[in-house]
């Protein structure tokens, strides 16, 4: 029989459903499949993705050969950043903060560091930071161990990143992120492979230093010698990050050149810096490239600054003594205390005029006054140039220290006799005035005659000279109310130190000046006659006595040699003066003659006078016959830390208080006694020779001139004395010890 | 003769460049400087020589300042310093075209409102005084002693971080100072790792 018709439209029919069927099912398998692909990226809630006003951060993965003991896996955080937006490398330089990176790992997983690829130096004003811009990927490889055991039924592994990072372009936003990813154990992840190896190619290879590489700290900057590099790099500018944060000044261009096959460069470090690692660790990059290299620290890094430390309690003690005593603030002095001291000054200038260095001054003084008696006009001018003299002396001296002060040179008032050579040609200058006083040569013989007759017309010129003459000698002498003054400049704004100079100026004029300006005193004065010339010619005395004290000075700065060639030398100038005074044959001859060996010696013997004694050699080492040992920085802290009571003599050569106080209150055989009784350590500090140390330490007891006498004892504050020093003052904190 | 005129030539530009790059450094004399307040006084760092003084870099604006603000660990920092007789000058480097500056009343209202207690907020619209210092970082602190000398500078704390709860867990170098200050000995950690946002200089 053949088939129906309608059974052929049935079994079409029949097999459309079927079709329709298999299809059906088919197409309910596909988003299973699908489903599959995005729980990769999405497990549930939580994402691998974070995205914010500024960044777009992912959490990626690459592991070719799926997850498992041995196997190579890379996990990774990807951030885009918007245009103008960056984070931050390892060290984020002059402000900012590298990225973090917080890992939860099932059991058997362990993420290593970040693998940082090489940052860009992105320049904030006159700062810089290293970072990164656009596009970057932070990959960290995770080693998986035999511990690693996810179960058999386990397709994939779940692995969890807390990330926090730093975001800015003018201002910064920290962000963070929680991200969630699972990798399948089997098969391969690679989605990211392409971000991955670049990263990778980013990295800096590791470097190892070749011979005669290495670092050293000097000068503030970091010298580094690398020898190693590829040699493609030869020629080429490198850019240089330091690992290290807080070390070099980011925002600084290195020097850089190459030497050879030797890269050479100098890194300024950073004036605060708080790090100091050893071996140094530094990336070098060109052209996206980079190579890290760990530098040693030849010489080691150097401690930061010393600073000159004193003991707050001898702070508080200094300033208490100095309240009580005499006003010595280090601070631009209130009105009442300027006053005070300015009053001190003028006190200290009048004193000036009675110290033993000065007195020969006052000779050509005296002789000025009974040459003027009758012409009270000239005699007012010249007591105002001689005031104006002797002021602005005083003013360029102390604008001369404040000048030097600035400049950090160590120097205290004295300055002038703590070299050699103005002691030598201080003694010079006064030779001749005594030569001159003795009337041994006439200015007016000497000079031609207009000058002469320039100096007899203008005898204000010649006050004046006589003011800046009396200046130059009285500096050395600090008496004791101009110590505290004296100290209180050094420390002082300039208006109100030259004011205080000013001041002692004045108080030097003052007698001349009263003596020119009153009629009565000048009245008092006796009438010109024949005692004139020997006052004149008795004057020149003290001026040669002046002679020896400073030959005396030079001899204490030079030896014996050096003040035996000064005598010498002053001999031969002598003669010299004296021959020019000759007339005819007799100066033709002689002159010449006197003045070439005046030259000669000086040449020959001029570098004797000025050459200093060796410090070592000079400094006397504590015998049995006198007690006192040399100072030194830090022996009194050393001695007072064992318990010792320590008095500090602060000298010098040229002081003539000093010497004073030392032949009398210093050798008085109570205070001795009384020095031995406590086992009192006796110091001395002897600033002859502009010892640095020694104008460090006066400076932090407030005073830049010497005599300064202090008494250390343990436990209780120190005792700093006057200028003239009391013996019954010193024997009684002696025995109160 | 050549050399000598070109090195006089070339010496007073080096001692300038120099002078450019000289910040100040801890165990020198701190740079003096006079600054206006918010109170529109002038302050004079040598006015306060003879008591320890803290300098602290601030920008409302920087989420690092906020941090420290908004917990009370700043203000309760200046609080133990002030107790101590020290004085505390909170100092504000932001230029004025930046989009974090502040005029002097809102920045005062903005300190006084989470209790701050400086002894003078200072405008330093210039930059100059920060640029003197060094100042990168805000906050960035540095502490001064009664000489005049810089015997602190670095950061606020130990732990580099925008969070709140890192505040307990780190130390504090400023009252670490202080401590060191009271017990009359010279500052441990007298220079560390500052952090936070740049200072936005002109």
């Amino acid at each position: 029989m053949p088939p129906s018709p309608i059974s052929c439209h049935a079994a079409a029919q029949r097999l459309r459903l079927w079709l329709v069927a298999l299809f059906l099912i088919a197409a309910s398998a596909l988003p299973a499949g699908a489903a599959a692909q995005i729980l990769m990226k999405q497990g549930g809630t939580q994402s691998a993705s974070v995205r914010t006003e500024h960044v777009q951060a992912e959490l990626v993965a690459q592991a070719p050969d799926g997850v498992g003991p041995g196997r190579p896996l890379w996990l990774g955080l990807s951030i885009t950043h918007a245009p103008g937006w960056h984070t931050y490398w390892k060290n984020a330089g002059d402000s900012g903060l590298p990225t973090q990176l917080e890992w939860k790992l099932p059991p058997g997983m362990d993420a290593g560091e970040i693998a940082w690829p090489v940052p860009r130096r992105i320049r904030v004003g006159t700062l810089a930071n290293y970072g990164y811009e656009g596009q970057v990927l932070l990959p960290v490889p995770v080693a998986v161990s035999d511990a690693f055991a996810p179960g058999p039924l386990a397709r994939e592994v779940t692995v969890r990143l807390q990330a926090s990072w730093l975001v800015c372009r003018q201002e910064c936003i920290p962000e963070e992120g929680e991200f969630t990813l699972q990798i399948p154990i089997q098969g391969t992840t690679a989605l990211h492979a392409a971000q991955f190896e670049a990263a990778a190619r980013a990295q800096p290879s590791p470097l190892a230093p070749g011979a005669g590489s290495g670092a050293q700290v000097e000068d503030g900057a970091l010298a580094l010698r690398l020898a190693g590099l590829p040699a493609a790099l030869r020629g080429q500018a490198l850019e240089v990050f330091a690992e290290t944060a807080d070390m070099i000044e980011t925002a600084a261009d290195p020097s850089q050149q190459w030497q050879g096959d030797t890269w050479v460069a100098r890194l300024p470090l950073s004036p605060q810096r708080s790090a100091g690692p050893d071996p140094v660790p530094l990336v070098l990059a060109h052209g996206g490239q980079g190579w890290r290299v760990e530098l040693p620290v030849q010489g080691g890094w150097p401690q930061a600054a010393a600073m000159a430390q004193v003991s707050p309690a001898l702070e508080a003690a200094l300033r208490a003594n100095a309240a009580g005593a005499n006003a010595a603030a280090p601070t631009p002095a209130p009105m009442g205390l300027w006053l005070a001291a300015l009053g001190g000054a003028l006190l200290g200038g009048l004193i000036l005029n009675l110290m033993p260095c000065v007195f020969p001054v006052l000779a050509i003084k005296v002789v000025g006054f009974a040459r003027h008696a009758q012409d009270r006009r000239a005699h007012r001018i010249g007591g105002l140039a001689y005031t104006a003299g002797v002021v602005l002396s005083f003013l360029l001296l102390g604008a001369a220290m404040l000048a030097l002060r600035a400049a950090g040179d160590a120097v205290g008032w004295g300055f002038q006799l703590q070299s050699p050579a103005v002691v030598a040609l201080l003694a010079a200058l006064f030779t001749v005035i005594g030569l001159n006083l003795a009337g041994v040569f006439e200015f007016g013989a000497m000079l031609p005659s207009r000058l002469a007759g320039l100096q007899a017309r203008h005898p204000v010129a010649d006050a004046f000279l006589t003011g800046v003459l009396a200046v130059a000698v009285a500096s050395p002498c600090t008496a004791p109310f101009m110590g505290a003054s004296l100290g209180l400049t050094a420390t002082l704004p300039g208006a109100q130190a030259l004011s205080i100079f000013a001041a002692l100026g004045l108080g030097l004029a003052l007698p001349y000046l009263l003596a020119s300006w009153l009629p009565g005193f000048a009245r008092a004065l006796p009438r010109p006659g024949a005692w004139m010339q020997t006052l004149r010619r008795l004057m020149a005395f003290p001026m040669f006595a002046t002679v020896v004290w400073l030959v005396w000075v030079l001899g204490q700065q030079s030896g014996i040699d050096g003040a035996a060639a000064l005598l010498a030398l002053l001999v031969a100038l002598a003669m010299a003066v004296w021959a020019l005074t000759l007339r005819g044959r007799g100066r033709a001859v002689l002159a010449p003659l006197s003045i070439a060996v005046c030259a000669w010696l000086a040449w020959a013997w001029g570098p004797k006078v000025v050459e200093p004694l060796p410090a070592a050699g000079a400094a006397p080492v504590a015998d049995a016959a006198t007690p006192w040992r040399p100072w030194q920085a830090g022996l009194p802290d050393q001695l007072l830390a064992q318990g010792q009571p320590v008095f500090v003599d602060y000298t010098a050569a040229w002081c003539v208080t000093c010497q004073y106080n030392k032949k009398t209150t210093l050798s008085d055989a109570g205070v001795l006694r009384g020095f031995a009784a406590k086992n009192v350590a006796l110091l001395r500090a002897d600033w002859t020779r502009r010892d640095p140390a020694i104008t460090a330490a006066l400076a932090q007891l407030g005073r830049s001139g010497v005599p300064v006498y202090v008494l250390h004892a343990p436990g209780r504050a120190p005792v700093v004395f006057s200028e003239i020093l009391g013996s019954d003052a010193l024997r009684a904190a002696i025995d109160s010890l | 003769m050549q050399t000598l005129r070109r090195t006089l030539i070339a010496l007073p530009l080096l001692l300038a460049a120099l002078g450019a790059h000289a910040a100040a450094a801890v165990g020198q004399i701190a740079p003096d400087f006079t600054l206006q307040s918010t109170e529109g006084k002038p302050v004079r760092l040598s006015e306060l020589r003879g008591k320890y003084v803290v300098l602290e870099w601030t920008n409302p604006g920087c989420p690092f300042v906020r941090k420290h603000y908004d917990s009370g660990n700043m203000p309760a920092t200046q609080k133990a310093a002030r107790e101590q007789g020290l004085a505390w000058l909170s100092v504000n480097s932001t230029a004025k075209a930046s989009g974090d500056y502040l005029e002097p009343a809102r920045l005062a209202a903005w300190l006084a409102e989470r209790k701050a207690q400086p002894t003078a907020i200072l405008m330093d619209e210039e930059g100059t005084v920060g640029h003197a210092y060094g100042a990168r970082t805000t906050p960035h602190m540095y502490v001064i002693d009664p000489r005049g000398t810089l015997v602190y500078a670095g950061g606020i704390d130990s732990i580099p971080s925008a969070r709140v709860a890192d505040i307990e867990r780190a130390t504090n170098y400023v009252k670490a100072a202080l401590a060191d200050i009271a017990a009359q000995r010279p500052i441990a950690a007298a220079a560390t790792q500052p952090y936070g946002c740049s200072i936005k200089y002109k």
